[in-house]
């Protein structure tokens, strides 16, 4: 056995242990500890990929060596190794772009502790991934909406705390579905581990027995996951949850958290319920039909808002409307396409609340639309970021977004029933995007001032207005006062915006990967 | 399979103007000193020109980019490209010179003059691509570097025109995207072969575009149609033009209106002619519908531009009829036609283009925007008068200006086309619309030069209350604008004439495409 094999492994227990240390560590040092650790994991997990790639194979790895039902079953794959490289270069940036705010929010006493549900986020993803058993799925499930509380709460204001609690009472109804689901799973086939759990459900299905229990295990197992992860109509957590908390859990949240979920009930539906089965179930048309609502509902609500960071929360729903969407084609066309847009929105999602923290930064601190005008050339980088961010969610040839659409589009044109609906809602929510991510990327580009006077508002706001032109007119007509953005923001920004540029533009290598992948999921 | 130097010649006209408009968005020194950044932009525009006089001179493809396993970005020169792409560089060019005049009072002319440049770069892509998709890449692009030159003012107005015409564009472009992947899925490889599938199909003898999944792909195509239509200004999405077009600076709507609103053009010949082939819709209830909505964009349009008082806007719905002239032709399928939509995408060009120049002359001089304030402007400006009264005549279509020789072609094309009602109904359109066309372009003429005695108190009472002539404290007297601004506007009026007279190389190397893809 190579040495390469129980990098896995170390991984998950090196984000754990790192959270635990952390524990006694100062905020700063934690930090330091956690982006460390973030890379070294990224590194752990490249080299995995590297060998799943080399071996043209997966494994499973038994924890401490001991066989189950003892020990505890770890799997790796070419898609395990990708999603892992890419959640914990996403994280990392995340990281380091929102880390000045994070100091702002974060009580000094308390930053280490922010830190630590940072790595144990980390490492419950990292188990959603690696894990070949659905028991400790279930756990770490727990300990991701634990990790994802607390991120969300730490910043103790107002709104964020009962976010927090909305978020958790959602979170747990879709934990409890999925543990119901697991319940019934475990009583119907007597295994929790996937591979003899698979082999049982295949028996069951041939025999025609349990019929309505199985029914019930695909559909809350799905439900259940598909709560945790936002999709229409169970995302009204989304934006007051994403909306309010500090910048880097709004990354990593709406990033990561919510695509593990999805990662985790893909690895099911072919691990352990088999692809077949849940499509002759139906259920996936339920999902199929939830994600085209969310793809155009989402869209509708982000037109309504005012605020930046809702806007940007309320444009996840639809972006994860998306991915079931491809689940839903039933396809391994259109799985591959909800991968890769996995990967897109994941990304693109974060530069987008990144260099929304420095546009409004560079206005106050202010996050509705009017005091943003002109931001875009108060900071440069961000403005820049945020740009390429909409373009691509728009989908913009180039950019990755381009690339999901067309899986998604091209993968639908090979699904007859499905062909026109998809190509219908994916035409009416790109028109849909664009009005609302264009619209902000003018008014960051426009000047700001003018429509004050001309439009003449009253009383709070018209102050407000003078205080803006005040401090555009400090330096001139064109740019308003130029921010510099901290280094950190800069780098997180810059990163993303490549790393968008790179799927886009070399997004075959990676959709090979998904390909053989899945293939190897089966 | 791509050799370096094709690709070299290739890019070049594309890179170097996004390059240099690069330079003048970020360049210090440009944004500062004047002469510097005139003689900048008309080296760079000059430069433009010869290059791509050196790439449609050698022609040749060249692979640019290999997107996915299947879908290339490619550049190659053709017919209708080399078309295309020399009217884009040298209007572009002759605009340059007016508004290195027009913007010297403007803090921001640098930012323009890089967009300006920018444009160009993007334009030329559009012109030289050789597939489906290179040309979608060009034309989203085209959109948001175009954005900048309709915002440039910044006043409320022009923002709100800024966003009409984005919402516009990018709805037509995805409507039109959607169709793209629908092309893509079906029949794969979308480079432009004259002709286009239905050439392919002749010869390799499948059944492409027959049975339900025909009638699937003709709704993309209609799609697509519409979608592209939209940057032509074509109803249903013509509504963003009158908007922005007026709210650009007077260059910037020059060259929005005379160039800019026929890449939709080529985008639709590009679709049509090169990629689904005119085989695939003839006859059918696509080209039926697109017929009578060019022939309505064709009556609204004049219509519109006969109410409408503000000068700037009424050229733009002139803009908005005379594109559907061109479409008119292009739905027609028919090879006489043909030629007389692309000769009228040359002559429409230019005549927009002294329009909308003289226009901005009127403004920056006079400060008038609307056309009952321009009574008695022939004797302020009687050169500038000239051209636009010139090519007035020539958009109405009245020999030997060159317009009488495109409608000409798109009559005859239209009575040979076999398209049953619309054989008669298209000139009889056509014919209404130039007598609309003479309503409302040549009122202005005729008051400019022949106020009448009995309106004297009512033009005394517009004495120029703003621009250039009322800040020098003068009023009537003959001010033309600098030469600078009047030169590409003779040249151009100048261009109208002589193809009015000589058509016939043009029409010879029209007659050449048209053959090849009908």
């Amino acid at each position: 056995m190579s040495i390469v094999q129980n990098f896995p492994f170390f991984s998950i227990i090196l984000a754990m242990f790192s959270g635990i240390v952390s524990s006694v560590l100062s905020g700063k040092k934690a930090r330091n500890l956690s982006i460390a650790m973030i890379l070294a994991v990224f590194v752990l997990s490249l080299s995995t990929l590297a060998f799943c790639w080399g071996t043209g194979e997966s494994y499973t790895y038994w924890m401490g060596h001991f066989p189950a039902p003892w020990g505890n079953e770890i799997r790796a794959g070419i898609l395990e190794g990708v999603t892992a490289s890419l959640f914990s270069l996403v994280m990392v940036l995340s990281v380091i772009g929102g880390m000045g705010h994070t100091e702002q929010d974060v009580e000094a006493s308390k930053q280490n502790l922010f830190y630590i549900m940072v790595d144990l986020m980390l490492s419950s993803l990292l188990a959603l991934i690696y894990t070949n058993d659905l028991f400790t799925a279930y756990v770490f499930v727990e300990i991701n909406t634990i990790a994802g509380c607390g991120m969300i709460m730490i910043r103790q204001k107002g709104r964020s705390l009962s976010s927090a609690i909305r978020y958790m009472i959602l979170s747990q109804l879709g934990s409890g579905l999925f543990l119901i689901g697991l319940s019934l799973l475990y009583g119907v086939t007597g295994h929790l581990l996937m591979s003899p759990a698979k082999e049982a459900v295949t028996a069951i299905e041939a025999a025609g027995a349990y019929q309505i229990p199985m029914l019930m295990i695909v559909a809350v197992i799905s439900v259940g996951l598909a709560i945790k992860s936002g999709l229409y109509p169970f995302h009204y957590w989304i934006p007051d949850t994403y909306g309010y908390a500090t910048p880097t859990a709004s990354a990593i949240l709406s990033g990561l958290v919510s695509k593990g979920y999805i990662f985790l009930l893909i690895k099911i539906f072919y691990r352990v319920l088999g692809q077949e089965h849940v499509i002759a179930s139906q259920i996936v048309n339920v999902l199929f039909v939830f994600g085209l609502a969310g793809m155009v509902m989402g869209s509708v609500h982000a037109i309504l808002q005012r605020d930046l960071r809702r806007m940007i929360a309320y444009s996840s729903v639809a972006q994860i409307g998306y991915i079931y969407m491809g689940i839903g084609l039933g396809t391994q066309a259109g799985m591959v396409a909800a991968v890769f847009h996995v990967f897109t929105h994941s990304i693109t999602k974060a530069l987008l609340f990144i260099s929304a923290v420095g546009l409004y930064e560079a206005s106050g601190d202010r996050k509705d639309y009017h005091s943003l005008r002109g931001s875009g050339y108060r900071a440069r980088l961000a403005g820049i970021g945020f740009s390429v961010g909409a373009l691509s969610m728009v989908g913009f040839p180039m950019l990755s977004g381009f690339i999901s659409k067309l899986l998604f589009a091209s993968s639908a044109l090979q699904t007859p029933g499905k062909r026109l609906p998809t190509l219908i809602a994916l035409a009416v929510s790109t028109v849909l995007n664009a009005v609302y991510f264009l619209r902000m990327v003018i008014t960051i580009y426009s000047i700001p001032g003018k429509r004050t006077v001309k439009t003449g508002q009253t009383g709070a706001d018209a102050a407000d207005g003078t205080e803006r032109q005040n401090a555009a007119s400090d330096s001139g007509s064109t740019a308003g006062s130029r921010v510099r953005s901290t280094w950190n923001l800069r780098l997180a920004v810059l990163c993303l915006i490549l790393l968008n540029l790179a799927l886009g533009m070399f997004s075959q290598p990676v959709v090979r990967a998904l390909e053989a992948g899945l293939e190897m999921f089966a | 399979m791509t050799d370096t130097g094709t690709l070299i010649r290739l890019m070049l006209p594309v890179a170097v103007p996004i390059a240099a408009g690069i330079v003048f968005l970020t360049g210090k020194r440009l944004r500062t000193d004047r002469k510097a950044s005139a003689a900048a932009l008309l080296a760079a525009l000059g430069l433009e020109l010869a290059l791509v006089l050196g790439a449609c001179a050698s022609g040749g493809a060249a692979v640019l980019w290999q997107l996915t396993d299947t879908l290339v970005l490619a550049l190659r020169v053709d017919g209708v490209g080399r078309l295309f792409s020399l009217l884009t560089a040298s209007v572009w060019l002759l605009v340059g010179l007016y508004s290195v005049s027009y913007m010297a009072h403007d803090q921001r002319s640098s930012q323009f003059f890089g967009w300006y440049l920018i444009v160009e770069g993007v334009l030329i892509g559009l012109d030289f691509s050789g597939n489906l998709v290179t040309m979608y890449v060009f034309y989203e692009l085209m959109t948001l570097t175009s954005l900048p030159l309709v915002l440039h003012e910044r006043t409320h107005e022009a923002v709100m025109a800024g966003l009409k015409y984005l919402f516009y564009s990018v709805a037509g472009a995805f409507l039109a995207l959607f169709g793209i992947f629908f092309l893509a899925g079906t029949a794969g490889d979308l480079t432009f072969v004259p002709g286009g599938m239905s050439a392919l199909e002749s010869t390799l003898g499948s059944t492409l575009g027959s049975g339900a999944e025909g009638g699937l792909m003709r709704a993309a195509v209609f799609c697509m149609l519409i979608g592209f239509g939209a940057k032509a200004g074509m109803f249903p999405l013509h509504g963003w033009l009158p908007t922005a077009h007026p709210a650009a600076p007077s260059p910037a709507s020059a060259v929005l209106s005379g160039v800019i609103t026929k890449s939709g053009v080529l985008a639709v010949i590009r679709v049509i002619y090169f990629v689904v082939g005119p085989e695939m819709i003839r006859g059918t209830w696509v080209q039926q519908a697109w017929i009578c909505l060019t022939l309505l964009t064709v009556f609204l349009g004049s219509m519109m531009a006969y109410k409408e008082p503000v000068l700037k806007k009424r050229l733009a719905y002139s803009t908005v009829s005379q594109v559907s002239y061109i479409l008119f032709g292009l739905s027609l399928l028919e090879p006489t036609a043909f030629v007389g939509a692309l000769s009228h995408i040359v002559f429409h060009s230019l005549i927009k283009n002294v329009l909308f120049l003289s226009a901005g002359a009127v403004i920056l001089i006079t400060g008038w925007k609307r056309v009952e304030e321009m009574r008695g402007l022939g004797s302020i400006m009687p050169a500038m008068l000239g051209c636009y009264t010139l090519v007035s005549l020539g958009l109405v279509g009245i020999p030997p200006f060159s317009g009488f020789v495109s409608k000409w072609y798109l009559a005859s094309g239209a009575l040979a086309s076999g398209t049953g009602v619309w054989e008669a109904a298209g000139p009889a359109v056509l014919l209404v619309s130039a007598l609309l066309t003479a309503g409302y372009l040549l009122p202005l003429a005729i008051q400019g030069f022949l106020p009448g005695a009995g309106s004297v108190r009512e033009y005394q009472a517009a004495d120029p209350d703003e621009g250039e002539l009322a800040e020098a404290g003068q009023s009537w007297q003959c001010r033309e604008p600098s030469a600078w601004m009047l030169v590409p506007a003779g040249i151009m009026t100048a261009a109208t004439l002589a193809f009015g007279l000589f058509p016939g190389p043009l029409v010879r190397f029209l007659t050449e495409i048209a053959q090849a893809v009908l």
